[in-house]
Protein backbone atom coordinates (compact mmCIF):
# COMPACT_ATOMS: atom_id res chain seq x y z
CA UNK A 1 0.00 0.00 0.00
CA UNK A 2 2.80 2.40 1.00
CA UNK A 3 4.27 1.92 -2.13
CA UNK A 4 1.17 2.63 -4.35
CA UNK A 5 0.94 6.05 -2.29
CA UNK A 6 4.68 7.01 -2.95
CA UNK A 7 4.01 6.13 -6.50
CA UNK A 8 0.90 8.53 -6.13
CA UNK A 9 3.46 11.20 -4.77
CA UNK A 10 5.88 10.80 -7.71
CA UNK A 11 3.10 11.10 -9.83
CA UNK A 12 1.95 14.84 -8.14
CA UNK A 13 5.32 15.51 -8.37
CA UNK A 14 5.72 15.15 -11.98
CA UNK A 15 1.90 16.33 -12.98
CA UNK A 16 2.48 20.33 -13.06
CA UNK A 17 4.99 20.34 -15.65
CA UNK A 18 3.86 17.27 -17.60
CA UNK A 19 -0.01 18.77 -17.64
CA UNK A 20 1.12 22.10 -18.06
CA UNK A 21 3.84 20.97 -21.06
CA UNK A 22 0.85 19.31 -22.70
CA UNK A 23 -1.34 22.27 -22.51
CA UNK A 24 1.37 24.22 -23.80
CA UNK A 25 1.84 22.39 -26.86
CA UNK A 26 -1.81 22.20 -27.95
CA UNK A 27 -2.68 26.09 -27.17
CA UNK A 28 0.37 27.07 -29.09
CA UNK A 29 -0.18 25.19 -31.90
CA UNK A 30 -4.10 26.30 -32.35
CA UNK A 31 -2.76 29.66 -31.36
CA UNK A 32 -0.14 29.33 -33.95
CA UNK A 33 -2.09 27.55 -37.13
CA UNK A 34 -4.14 31.02 -36.87
CA UNK A 35 -1.11 32.84 -36.75
CA UNK A 36 0.17 31.50 -40.20
CA UNK A 37 -3.24 31.48 -40.80
CA UNK A 38 -3.01 35.16 -41.12
CA UNK A 39 -0.12 35.40 -42.32
CA UNK A 40 -1.27 34.36 -45.49
CA UNK A 41 -4.45 36.63 -45.73
CA UNK A 42 -1.93 40.00 -44.23
CA UNK A 43 1.09 41.95 -45.61
CA UNK A 44 2.33 42.94 -42.24
CA UNK A 45 2.48 42.79 -37.93
CA UNK A 46 3.63 38.80 -38.66
CA UNK A 47 5.55 39.35 -35.24
CA UNK A 48 2.78 40.55 -33.78
CA UNK A 49 1.03 37.02 -35.10
CA UNK A 50 3.40 34.99 -34.00
CA UNK A 51 4.13 36.92 -30.51
CA UNK A 52 0.47 36.41 -29.26
CA UNK A 53 0.58 33.08 -30.55
CA UNK A 54 3.14 31.81 -28.04
CA UNK A 55 1.31 33.03 -25.25
CA UNK A 56 0.02 29.30 -23.42
CA UNK A 57 3.33 28.70 -23.24
CA UNK A 58 3.86 30.33 -19.64
CA UNK A 59 1.83 27.33 -18.12
CA UNK A 60 4.66 24.91 -18.60
CA UNK A 61 6.93 27.34 -17.13
CA UNK A 62 4.52 27.47 -13.75
CA UNK A 63 4.41 23.90 -14.22
CA UNK A 64 8.04 23.72 -13.93
CA UNK A 65 8.40 25.92 -10.91
CA UNK A 66 5.65 23.99 -8.91
CA UNK A 67 7.34 20.88 -9.53
CA UNK A 68 10.54 22.50 -8.32
CA UNK A 69 7.82 23.40 -5.26
CA UNK A 70 7.08 20.30 -4.54
CA UNK A 71 10.33 18.48 -4.85
CA UNK A 72 11.47 16.62 -1.94
CA UNK A 73 11.63 12.71 -0.52
CA UNK A 74 8.65 11.50 -1.42
CA UNK A 75 7.52 9.31 1.95
CA UNK A 76 3.46 7.94 2.83
CA UNK A 77 3.20 10.85 4.63
CA UNK A 78 4.34 13.91 2.06
CA UNK A 79 2.95 11.66 -1.20
CA UNK A 80 -0.85 12.44 -0.32
CA UNK A 81 -0.36 15.98 -0.40
CA UNK A 82 2.32 15.94 -3.34
CA UNK A 83 -0.31 14.10 -5.63
CA UNK A 84 -3.05 16.60 -4.57
CA UNK A 85 -1.38 19.73 -5.36
CA UNK A 86 0.38 18.77 -8.17
CA UNK A 87 -2.26 16.35 -10.20
CA UNK A 88 -5.30 19.91 -9.80
CA UNK A 89 -2.54 22.46 -10.28
CA UNK A 90 -1.59 20.38 -13.37
CA UNK A 91 -5.10 19.98 -14.58
CA UNK A 92 -5.38 23.77 -14.10
CA UNK A 93 -2.78 24.68 -16.25
CA UNK A 94 -3.76 22.34 -18.67
CA UNK A 95 -6.97 23.51 -19.54
CA UNK A 96 -6.18 27.39 -19.22
CA UNK A 97 -3.14 26.51 -21.90
CA UNK A 98 -6.13 24.96 -23.74
CA UNK A 99 -8.21 27.52 -23.50
CA UNK A 100 -5.83 30.68 -23.87
CA UNK A 101 -4.47 28.85 -26.85
CA UNK A 102 -8.14 29.25 -28.49
CA UNK A 103 -8.52 32.89 -27.07
CA UNK A 104 -5.03 33.96 -28.79
CA UNK A 105 -6.44 32.52 -32.20
CA UNK A 106 -9.60 34.67 -31.94
CA UNK A 107 -7.57 37.26 -30.69
CA UNK A 108 -5.23 37.11 -34.14
CA UNK A 109 -8.33 36.25 -36.54
CA UNK A 110 -9.80 39.22 -34.84
CA UNK A 111 -7.11 41.87 -34.61
CA UNK A 112 -6.02 40.89 -38.71
CA UNK A 113 -9.15 42.39 -39.75
CA UNK A 114 -8.96 45.52 -37.23
CA UNK A 115 -5.54 45.85 -36.43
CA UNK A 116 -7.06 48.79 -34.11
CA UNK A 117 -8.35 46.25 -31.24
CA UNK A 118 -4.94 44.61 -30.93
CA UNK A 119 -5.01 44.93 -27.38
CA UNK A 120 -8.00 44.53 -26.29
CA UNK A 121 -8.83 41.59 -28.05
CA UNK A 122 -5.92 39.95 -26.11
CA UNK A 123 -8.05 40.28 -22.57
CA UNK A 124 -9.80 37.32 -22.69
CA UNK A 125 -6.60 35.75 -23.22
CA UNK A 126 -4.96 37.73 -20.15
CA UNK A 127 -7.68 36.80 -17.91
CA UNK A 128 -7.46 32.46 -18.59
CA UNK A 129 -3.76 33.59 -17.83
CA UNK A 130 -4.56 35.33 -14.17
CA UNK A 131 -6.44 31.91 -13.46
CA UNK A 132 -3.35 30.15 -14.14
CA UNK A 133 -1.46 32.27 -11.56
CA UNK A 134 -3.79 31.73 -9.34
CA UNK A 135 -3.14 28.19 -9.65
CA UNK A 136 0.37 28.65 -9.86
CA UNK A 137 0.51 30.96 -6.51
CA UNK A 138 -1.63 28.87 -4.64
CA UNK A 139 0.05 26.17 -5.36
CA UNK A 140 2.89 27.62 -4.15
CA UNK A 141 2.07 28.73 -0.72
CA UNK A 142 0.55 25.03 -0.23
CA UNK A 143 3.42 23.24 -1.34
CA UNK A 144 5.19 25.14 2.27
CA UNK A 145 3.34 23.28 4.13
CA UNK A 146 3.51 19.66 2.92
CA UNK A 147 5.70 17.54 5.32
CA UNK A 148 9.23 16.19 4.94
CA UNK B 1 1.63 13.75 -40.16
CA UNK B 2 -1.56 15.88 -40.72
CA UNK B 3 -2.85 18.75 -38.69
CA UNK B 4 -5.32 18.20 -35.72
CA UNK B 5 -9.10 19.28 -36.99
CA UNK B 6 -8.97 22.20 -34.78
CA UNK B 7 -5.23 23.78 -35.98
CA UNK B 8 -6.31 23.11 -39.44
CA UNK B 9 -9.25 25.14 -38.88
CA UNK B 10 -8.15 28.06 -36.90
CA UNK B 11 -5.40 28.41 -40.17
CA UNK B 12 -8.11 28.44 -42.47
CA UNK B 13 -10.44 30.85 -40.73
CA UNK B 14 -7.17 32.87 -39.68
CA UNK B 15 -6.92 33.05 -43.84
CA UNK B 16 -9.85 33.75 -45.09
CA UNK B 17 -10.72 38.00 -44.88
CA UNK B 18 -13.31 39.46 -43.11
CA UNK B 19 -16.32 40.18 -45.36
CA UNK B 20 -17.92 42.84 -44.09
CA UNK B 21 -22.41 43.14 -43.88
CA UNK B 22 -24.11 41.64 -46.96
CA UNK B 23 -25.57 44.69 -48.64
CA UNK B 24 -22.64 46.97 -48.41
CA UNK B 25 -20.18 44.58 -50.41
CA UNK B 26 -19.01 45.68 -53.45
CA UNK B 27 -16.92 42.29 -54.45
CA UNK B 28 -16.28 39.50 -52.64
CA UNK B 29 -13.81 39.68 -49.79
CA UNK B 30 -11.32 37.06 -52.10
CA UNK B 31 -11.41 35.55 -55.41
CA UNK B 32 -13.03 32.23 -55.56
CA UNK B 33 -9.98 30.34 -56.96
CA UNK B 34 -8.25 31.78 -53.93
CA UNK B 35 -11.19 30.31 -52.00
CA UNK B 36 -10.95 27.34 -53.30
CA UNK B 37 -7.20 27.28 -53.09
CA UNK B 38 -7.57 27.93 -49.16
CA UNK B 39 -10.63 25.20 -49.20
CA UNK B 40 -8.32 22.08 -50.15
CA UNK B 41 -7.54 22.36 -45.82
CA UNK B 42 -10.29 20.78 -45.02
CA UNK B 43 -10.54 17.22 -44.78
CA UNK B 44 -11.76 15.21 -47.92
CA UNK B 45 -15.17 14.17 -46.36
CA UNK B 46 -15.43 18.23 -44.98
CA UNK B 47 -14.75 19.53 -48.51
CA UNK B 48 -16.77 17.13 -50.08
CA UNK B 49 -19.98 17.69 -47.85
CA UNK B 50 -19.47 21.18 -48.25
CA UNK B 51 -19.12 21.04 -51.75
CA UNK B 52 -22.25 19.33 -52.04
CA UNK B 53 -23.98 22.01 -50.12
CA UNK B 54 -22.89 24.46 -52.51
CA UNK B 55 -24.03 22.34 -55.14
CA UNK B 56 -27.10 22.50 -54.17
CA UNK B 57 -27.64 26.02 -52.61
CA UNK B 58 -25.92 27.75 -55.49
CA UNK B 59 -27.97 28.57 -58.27
CA UNK B 60 -25.37 28.69 -60.72
CA UNK B 61 -24.97 24.58 -60.60
CA UNK B 62 -28.24 24.12 -61.05
CA UNK B 63 -29.16 22.08 -63.92
CA UNK B 64 -32.09 24.28 -66.24
CA UNK B 65 -35.12 22.99 -67.30
CA UNK B 66 -35.21 20.29 -64.32
CA UNK B 67 -39.51 19.83 -63.32
CA UNK B 68 -39.96 20.84 -59.20
CA UNK B 69 -40.43 17.18 -58.80
CA UNK B 70 -36.74 16.00 -60.27
CA UNK B 71 -35.51 19.30 -59.01
CA UNK B 72 -36.68 17.40 -55.37
CA UNK B 73 -35.27 13.87 -56.57
CA UNK B 74 -31.89 14.92 -56.62
CA UNK B 75 -31.84 17.71 -53.75
CA UNK B 76 -32.82 14.36 -51.37
CA UNK B 77 -30.18 12.37 -53.12
CA UNK B 78 -27.49 14.78 -52.66
CA UNK B 79 -28.71 15.65 -48.95
CA UNK B 80 -28.59 12.02 -48.43
CA UNK B 81 -25.02 11.86 -48.83
CA UNK B 82 -23.96 14.55 -46.88
CA UNK B 83 -22.65 13.14 -43.85
CA UNK B 84 -22.34 16.25 -41.51
CA UNK B 85 -25.37 17.08 -39.18
CA UNK B 86 -24.57 20.78 -39.15
CA UNK B 87 -24.50 21.03 -43.06
CA UNK B 88 -27.32 19.44 -43.51
CA UNK B 89 -29.71 21.03 -40.90
CA UNK B 90 -28.53 24.01 -42.82
CA UNK B 91 -29.37 22.95 -46.05
CA UNK B 92 -32.68 21.27 -44.84
CA UNK B 93 -33.53 24.74 -43.91
CA UNK B 94 -32.43 26.60 -47.26
CA UNK B 95 -34.46 24.04 -49.50
CA UNK B 96 -37.34 24.60 -46.76
CA UNK B 97 -37.44 28.33 -47.37
CA UNK B 98 -37.08 27.68 -51.05
CA UNK B 99 -40.34 25.64 -50.69
CA UNK B 100 -42.06 28.44 -49.05
CA UNK B 101 -41.14 30.95 -51.61
CA UNK B 102 -41.54 28.05 -55.21
CA UNK B 103 -45.28 28.17 -53.13
CA UNK B 104 -45.58 31.87 -53.08
CA UNK B 105 -44.41 32.02 -56.84
CA UNK B 106 -47.15 29.31 -57.95
CA UNK B 107 -49.85 30.57 -55.78
CA UNK B 108 -48.64 34.04 -57.46
CA UNK B 109 -49.38 32.22 -60.39
CA UNK B 110 -52.62 31.72 -59.90
CA UNK B 111 -52.01 27.59 -59.67
CA UNK B 112 -53.90 25.78 -57.24
CA UNK B 113 -53.25 23.42 -54.03
CA UNK B 114 -50.21 20.86 -55.94
CA UNK B 115 -51.82 17.31 -55.90
CA UNK B 116 -48.60 15.47 -54.97
CA UNK B 117 -46.13 16.23 -52.16
CA UNK B 118 -43.25 16.17 -54.82
CA UNK B 119 -42.87 19.70 -55.96
CA UNK B 120 -41.29 20.88 -52.21
CA UNK B 121 -38.87 19.49 -49.47
CA UNK B 122 -39.05 19.78 -45.51
CA UNK B 123 -41.74 20.28 -42.76
CA UNK B 124 -43.77 22.66 -44.58
CA UNK B 125 -45.33 21.60 -47.76
CA UNK B 126 -48.05 19.06 -46.18
CA UNK B 127 -48.67 22.89 -44.49
CA UNK B 128 -48.22 24.87 -47.25
CA UNK B 129 -51.06 22.37 -49.03
CA UNK B 130 -53.37 22.55 -46.59
CA UNK B 131 -53.84 26.37 -46.13
CA UNK B 132 -52.92 27.10 -49.39
CA UNK B 133 -55.48 29.67 -49.83
CA UNK B 134 -54.61 31.59 -46.42
CA UNK B 135 -52.72 34.69 -46.66
CA UNK B 136 -48.80 33.68 -45.96
CA UNK B 137 -50.24 30.40 -45.69
CA UNK B 138 -50.81 30.65 -41.97
CA UNK B 139 -47.36 30.82 -41.75
CA UNK B 140 -46.68 34.67 -40.63
CA UNK B 141 -45.54 33.37 -36.84
CA UNK B 142 -43.10 31.44 -38.04
CA UNK B 143 -41.85 33.06 -40.70
CA UNK B 144 -42.24 37.01 -40.28
CA UNK B 145 -41.19 38.09 -43.28
CA UNK B 146 -43.58 35.91 -45.63
CA UNK B 147 -46.17 38.64 -45.85
CA UNK B 148 -43.28 41.19 -47.14
CA UNK B 149 -42.28 38.97 -49.61
CA UNK B 150 -45.76 37.78 -50.69
CA UNK B 151 -46.20 41.88 -51.36
CA UNK B 152 -42.91 42.12 -53.11
CA UNK B 153 -44.32 39.70 -55.57
CA UNK B 154 -47.46 40.95 -56.17
CA UNK B 155 -45.67 44.02 -56.85
CA UNK B 156 -43.64 42.56 -59.45
CA UNK B 157 -40.78 44.09 -57.57
CA UNK B 158 -38.59 41.27 -57.98
CA UNK B 159 -35.07 42.95 -56.85
CA UNK B 160 -36.75 44.02 -53.67
CA UNK B 161 -37.81 40.14 -53.31
CA UNK B 162 -34.38 38.99 -53.80
CA UNK B 163 -32.63 41.40 -51.52
CA UNK B 164 -35.18 40.33 -48.92
CA UNK B 165 -34.48 36.86 -49.01
CA UNK B 166 -30.74 37.40 -48.85
CA UNK B 167 -31.09 39.04 -45.75
CA UNK B 168 -32.98 36.36 -44.09
CA UNK B 169 -30.45 33.59 -44.93
CA UNK B 170 -27.62 36.10 -44.16
CA UNK B 171 -29.37 36.68 -41.06
CA UNK B 172 -30.17 32.75 -40.11
CA UNK B 173 -26.08 32.24 -40.94
CA UNK B 174 -25.40 35.47 -38.79
CA UNK B 175 -27.50 33.39 -35.63
CA UNK B 176 -25.35 30.10 -36.00
CA UNK B 177 -22.52 31.39 -36.32
CA UNK B 178 -22.34 32.30 -32.32
CA UNK B 179 -20.54 29.61 -30.76
CA UNK B 180 -18.73 29.03 -33.93
CA UNK B 181 -15.50 30.62 -34.13
CA UNK B 182 -12.70 28.35 -35.43
CA UNK B 183 -14.72 25.26 -35.89
CA UNK B 184 -15.44 23.83 -39.59
CA UNK B 185 -18.94 25.34 -38.86
CA UNK B 186 -17.38 28.68 -38.65
CA UNK B 187 -15.96 27.67 -42.26
CA UNK B 188 -19.47 26.52 -43.20
CA UNK B 189 -20.62 29.65 -42.19
CA UNK B 190 -18.22 32.02 -43.99
CA UNK B 191 -18.19 30.12 -47.61
CA UNK B 192 -22.34 30.02 -47.66
CA UNK B 193 -21.89 33.59 -46.67
CA UNK B 194 -19.35 34.26 -49.37
CA UNK B 195 -21.92 32.82 -52.25
CA UNK B 196 -24.78 34.78 -51.06
CA UNK B 197 -22.18 38.22 -51.50
CA UNK B 198 -20.86 36.55 -55.05
CA UNK B 199 -24.72 36.21 -55.75
CA UNK B 200 -24.92 39.77 -54.59
CA UNK B 201 -22.12 41.68 -56.03
CA UNK B 202 -23.09 39.83 -59.39
CA UNK B 203 -26.60 41.84 -59.55
CA UNK B 204 -24.73 44.63 -58.75
CA UNK B 205 -22.42 44.11 -61.38
CA UNK B 206 -25.28 43.58 -63.97
CA UNK B 207 -27.10 46.42 -62.65
CA UNK B 208 -23.85 48.45 -63.43
CA UNK B 209 -23.35 46.78 -66.63
CA UNK B 210 -26.72 47.85 -67.45
CA UNK B 211 -26.30 51.68 -66.55
CA UNK B 212 -23.13 51.46 -68.20
CA UNK B 213 -25.09 50.66 -71.52
CA UNK B 214 -27.91 53.43 -70.76
CA UNK B 215 -25.33 55.98 -70.54
CA UNK B 216 -23.50 55.11 -73.72
CA UNK B 217 -26.82 55.05 -75.52
CA UNK B 218 -27.45 58.85 -74.09
CA UNK B 219 -23.29 59.54 -75.20
CA UNK B 220 -23.75 58.21 -78.05
CA UNK B 221 -27.52 59.82 -78.66
CA UNK B 222 -25.79 63.19 -78.05
CA UNK B 223 -22.99 62.37 -80.76
CA UNK B 224 -25.52 62.11 -82.95
CA UNK B 225 -27.37 64.92 -82.25
CA UNK B 226 -24.16 66.69 -82.48
CA UNK B 227 -23.08 65.24 -86.22
CA UNK B 228 -27.05 65.98 -87.27
CA UNK B 229 -25.92 69.48 -86.32
CA UNK B 230 -22.06 70.10 -87.04
CA UNK B 231 -22.40 73.54 -87.08
CA UNK B 232 -24.72 74.33 -84.24
CA UNK B 233 -22.17 76.06 -82.68
CA UNK B 234 -21.73 78.36 -84.65
CA UNK B 235 -24.80 79.35 -85.79
CA UNK B 236 -24.92 81.72 -83.58
CA UNK B 237 -25.83 85.55 -84.16
CA UNK B 238 -23.16 86.83 -86.32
Amino acid sequence: MNEFVVALGWAGLFAPMALGAIGSVIGCAVAGQAAIGAMVDTDSGYGRYIGVSVMPSSQVIYGIVIMFSLQREVTPESAPALFGIGLLSGLALLVSAMRQGQACASAIHASKTKPEIFGLSLAPAAIVEGFAVFAFVFALVLAGGIPG
Amino acid sequence: MTLAHPDRHAMLLSALPYHGPLFGATQTPLSRIRLNQRLSLLEPDEARDLSEARRLLEWAQQEPGGTDAQIVRQARRILAGIEHPFIQDLVTWRLELRTLVAALRHRHRGESTPRDRHWGHGRWVGHLMRHWNEPSFALERAFPWLPQAERHLRDGAAGELERLLLGVVWERLERLSDGHYLDFEAVVIYVLRWDLIARWTTYEGRAALARFDTLVEQALTGYEGIQMHPNSDQSGPA
